[in-house]
């Protein structure tokens, strides 16, 4: 199967990688969130957000990630974050939010389901 | 999409402050409560009310579904009838506009036939019946009759139709000047009688209280609305500054928005001035230039000359007599003091007092009008009455403008030091601080380019150990007679000890203009000082000058001579900086750690990202003060956070959120304020909790804040909230904000 890679998303074999923008608030956050929804409908079974670009994420941005973990979740999915940079594994982790999902160092260990790495990209 | 504007309102970015009166009042009109609290909204001319009230209606039309909002502004008409069937008209076609949610009919004119056609067309039977009893009391000359219909019409909907009307009533002293003399009576009888029915709430704006006076509107909360505060009014001028291009100091403008008693439209009209004649807000004089040309030949002086509607040359006089007036002036004094008669007398009040330039009240003439409007009455009286020219009278008043500015601005730095001195006084607790703190002139000749020069034998480690002070108070009662400022005095003890020994006191002054403290100024403080220890039975006394411009190279010879501590602002800060916590302290007792304070404000709207400008700001002083990448990046989240919140809780689009980052030795301290209503409380409940686990979705704001920074506060300020945050260079016993601990 042939890989395409779009500005913000790469398809893989059964796989997506999105590639959010530099600020997560509720504008990016809801584009993120439609994107992820449209993957699903098109029965791609796992998502991986890779947030290397991702300065910063507010509240309200992760608020809609909870929501989109949720969704996946819901539809029997798989979602994986990776590229984390140290200030938003913080606010992930204040948030709880890595109790409850997998954070890869790269795109390619979360693509590949290789052992999570607890971090980070300072 | 449908065009949303209903009345117009000034543009969003000229609008400023007033966020707290706005929500105040939609609160109490949408609330549970039946009939909703009314308010009567009283100030000065240009203070915003009717602003706020096109806003209140606004958002009650838009924003909620509990009452029906109905905005009407009183004004001059020919007669009753005609009165009253504008009255009829604004009550049904609002009301048609808010259920058919069609702001077209508010904003355009409709005969009461057509109004009466849709009520009817709409099955609103009992309404159109409302307007039919209009047409049937004009068709029998019944003007009475008119009247009562139309002012208890909101009442009548009220009952008929099940949701409460609430009445958005602006001008409301003007019911009193509806139509010809005689009639106007029956008007404001009318509307009091409907408003004190309790059938409906209502807001109304009017220039005083009187209104409430002997007439019983069961409960109605009186709001007062003044200018607006010092910190909103500079605020609203260094942004209108930005927007029309005009250069500006900060100090300036905080100085123009005092003497401009922080009304709006003063402080727009001056920005407006500045703009079109090219000029600038830098100093004294070019406020006290654009200032005087504003009053004699601007938009203000315009403004004033319409508003204030003076009808002889008799008014100019009892006005200036009264502005001029330390206290109340009788009405006997003026009659006798002008040569009126009694019937003069009345008319000349009843006209200015209409016009609010003037309160009466049995006997007594009260001035209510503000500084400029005083400085408008003398103009007009100079030229007219004692026929001077413009320009004398101009540059009187200009000469006037730059003394008080002057004194303004040392009167500010006074207080400030005075009390920030005061408080570090009280704060001496046996801590040790560097020496050189208190010595202006070793300071000054080691302290260059933001830091300290250390010499190979480090001398200027040397410490000075503070007593425990135990009390302090000034010396304005033992120096009742004493020219010059008052000194502070504190009782305290030396190396922990309460033995005669170890008892010391300080004795403090803070030299309160913008010169450097002189060799008369040391004279003075060490007589006083000498006069004063008789009365303190120490051991020990301590003596401190403090200037906020420093001294004379003379001043700091002699107090070297005398042993008298110096210190100017700079040291001082560092000092408070130092004993704010014990590890300030600590951190202090290097010399090549003294490092200023240093403060920088940034103003933001509400826009998309515009947080982000204050993340961009937070990076480069973080960045300058040694913070590393981690830390910076935990800063810029905590204050994106801290600036969300700001704007989702000032309810109002055109809110600013006000920053100030002051950085010093050891920390930096962010402080946020939105300007309006409270910040959400810390530890929100959780609104959503998702399924599986997960953590709720909403209300992490100041968990993230708590979480990113070492300190935060909530302060609940005048006309708003604050946020504290506070991030360590060094933490405690950690070095991961970005330095090794000293």
């Amino acid at each position: 199967m042939v890989n395409r890679k779009y500005r913000n998303f790469k398809e893989l074999d059964g796989a997506v990688v999105i590639y959010p923008d530099n600020y997560i608030n509720d504008i990016e956050g809801e584009k993120l969130e439609d994107l992820c929804a449209a993957y699903l409908e098109r029965g791609f079974s796992k998502i991986v957000i890779d947030f290397s670009e991702t300065d910063l994420v507010n509240s309200i941005g992760v608020s809609i990630l909870i929501g989109i973990i949720e969704k996946v979740r819901h539809c029997k999915g798989n979602i994986a974050f990776s590229g984390l940079k140290r200030v938003n594994y913080d606010i992930f982790s204040i948030v709880g939010l890595t109790k409850h999902i997998q954070i890869y160092d790269t795109e390619e260990d979360a693509v590949n389901g290789n052992v999570p790495h607890e971090m980070v990209t300072t | 999409m449908k065009h949303r504007a209903l009345f117009p309102t000034c543009p969003d970015g000229e609008f400023f402050g007033r966020v707290a009166e706005i929500d105040s009042i939609l609160r109490r009109a949408a609330s549970e409560e039946r009939p909703a609290p009314s308010i009567l909204l009283f100030g000065g001319r240009w203070t915003g009310k009717t602003e706020i009230l096109r806003r209140v209606f606004h958002n009650l039309f838009w924003g909620q579904a509990r009452v029906v909002p109905v905005y009407y502004q009183f004004k001059g008409y020919g007669t009753v009838e005609d009165f009253s069937e504008d009255y009829l008209k604004e009550v049904l076609k609002q009301y048609l506009a808010f259920r058919m949610r069609e702001p077209k009919f508010v904003r355009d004119g409709i005969s009461l036939d057509k109004i009466e056609k849709l009520l009817v067309d709409n099955d609103m039977y009992d309404l159109a019946d409302i307007a039919a009893l209009h047409r049937e009391a004009r068709k029998a000359g019944d003007a009475s009759a008119a009247l009562k219909n139309a002012m208890h019409a909101p009442a009548a909907i009220t009952r008929l139709s099940g949701i409460p009307v609430y009445m958005v009533l602006d001008d409301i002293d003007l019911a009193e000047y509806q139509g010809p003399s005689g009639r106007s009576a029956a008007v404001a009888r009318e509307l009091i009688s409907s408003l004190s029915s309790s059938d409906f709430s209502f807001v109304a704006a009017a220039s005083s209280k009187r209104v409430l006076e002997g007439n019983v509107f069961g409960s109605v909360e009186a709001m007062e609305l003044t200018g607006l505060d010092e910190e909103l009014s500079a605020s609203m001028m260094t942004d209108l500054c930005r927007q029309y291009n005009v250069e500006s100091d900060t100090e300036m403008l905080r100085l123009a928005a005092f003497r401009l008693d922080g009304n709006p439209m003063y402080l727009k009209s001056l920005v407006w001035a500045a703009a079109k004649s090219g000029l600038k807000l830098k100093t004294l004089k070019d406020f006290a230039d654009l200032y005087t040309q504003e009053l004699f030949d601007g938009n203000i002086g315009f403004a004033l000359r319409a508003a204030m509607g003076l009808k002889s040359i008799n008014d100019l006089r009892v006005l200036h007599a009264c502005s001029v007036a330390a206290a109340p002036v009788s009405d006997e004094e003026l009659m006798e003091r002008f040569r009126f008669s009694p019937v003069e007398m009345r008319e000349i009040l009843g006209s200015l007092s209409e016009a609010g330039l003037v309160e009466v009240n049995l006997g007594s003439v009260k001035w209510s009008g503000d500084s400029t409007v005083k400085d408008f009455v003398y103009f007009i009286y100079e030229t007219r009455v004692k026929a001077r020219s413009a320009d004398e009278v101009r540059t009187y008043l200009a000469r006037e403008v730059l003394k008080q500015g002057f004194d303004f601005k040392g009167s500010r730095i006074n207080v400030r030091l005075s009390s920030e001195a005061s408080e570090i006084v009280k704060s001496f607790n046996n801590q040790k601080v560097l020496k050189v703190l208190f010595k202006n002139q070793a300071f000054l000749s080691k302290f260059k380019n933001g830091s300290y020069k250390v010499s190979a034998d480090r001398r200027e480690d040397e410490e000075l150990e503070l007593p425990q002070v135990v009390g302090c108070f000034d010396t304005a009662r033992l120096e009742s007679g004493e020219a010059g400022p008052p000194i502070l005095v504190a009782h305290g003890f030396q190396n922990g000890r309460y033995d005669s020994g170890s008892e010391v006191v300080w004795i403090v002054t803070v030299k309160d203009s913008l010169s450097p403290v002189n060799l008369g100024d040391v004279d003075n403080f060490l007589r006083r000082s000498q006069i004063l220890r008789e009365n303190f039975r120490a051991a020990r006394v301590v003596r401190w000058m403090v200037g906020r411009d420093g001294f004379t190279s003379e001043a700091q010879k002699k107090m070297e001579a005398e042993g008298v501590h110096s210190s100017d602002a700079v040291q001082l800060k560092i000092i408070k900086e130092g004993l704010a916590d014990s590890d300030g302290a600590a951190r202090m007792r290097a010399a090549e750690k003294i490092v200023p304070v240093k403060e920088f404000e940034v103003v933001i709207p509400s826009a998309t990202k515009a947080e982000l400008v204050a993340a961009r700001a937070v990076e480069e002083i973080g960045t300058e003060m040694g913070f590393d990448d981690v830390a910076i990046g935990q800063i810029k989240a905590a204050l994106v956070e801290a600036c969300i919140n700001g704007f989702e809780h000032s309810r109002n689009k055109a809110a600013k959120v006000f920053l100030r980052f002051v950085s010093s030795v050891d920390r930096l301290t962010i402080y946020v304020q939105n300007g309006g209503v409270d910040f959400d409380r810390p530890g929100a409940p959780a609104i959503s909790e998702p399924s599986e686990g997960l953590p709720r979705k909403r209300g992490w704001g100041f968990e993230l804040m708590r979480g990113l920074m070492d300190e935060v506060k909530m302060e609940k300020v005048r006309g708003g909230a604050k946020i504290v945050l506070v991030k360590y260079l060094v933490k405690k016993g950690d070095s991961r904000n970005g330095q090794q601990e000293i």
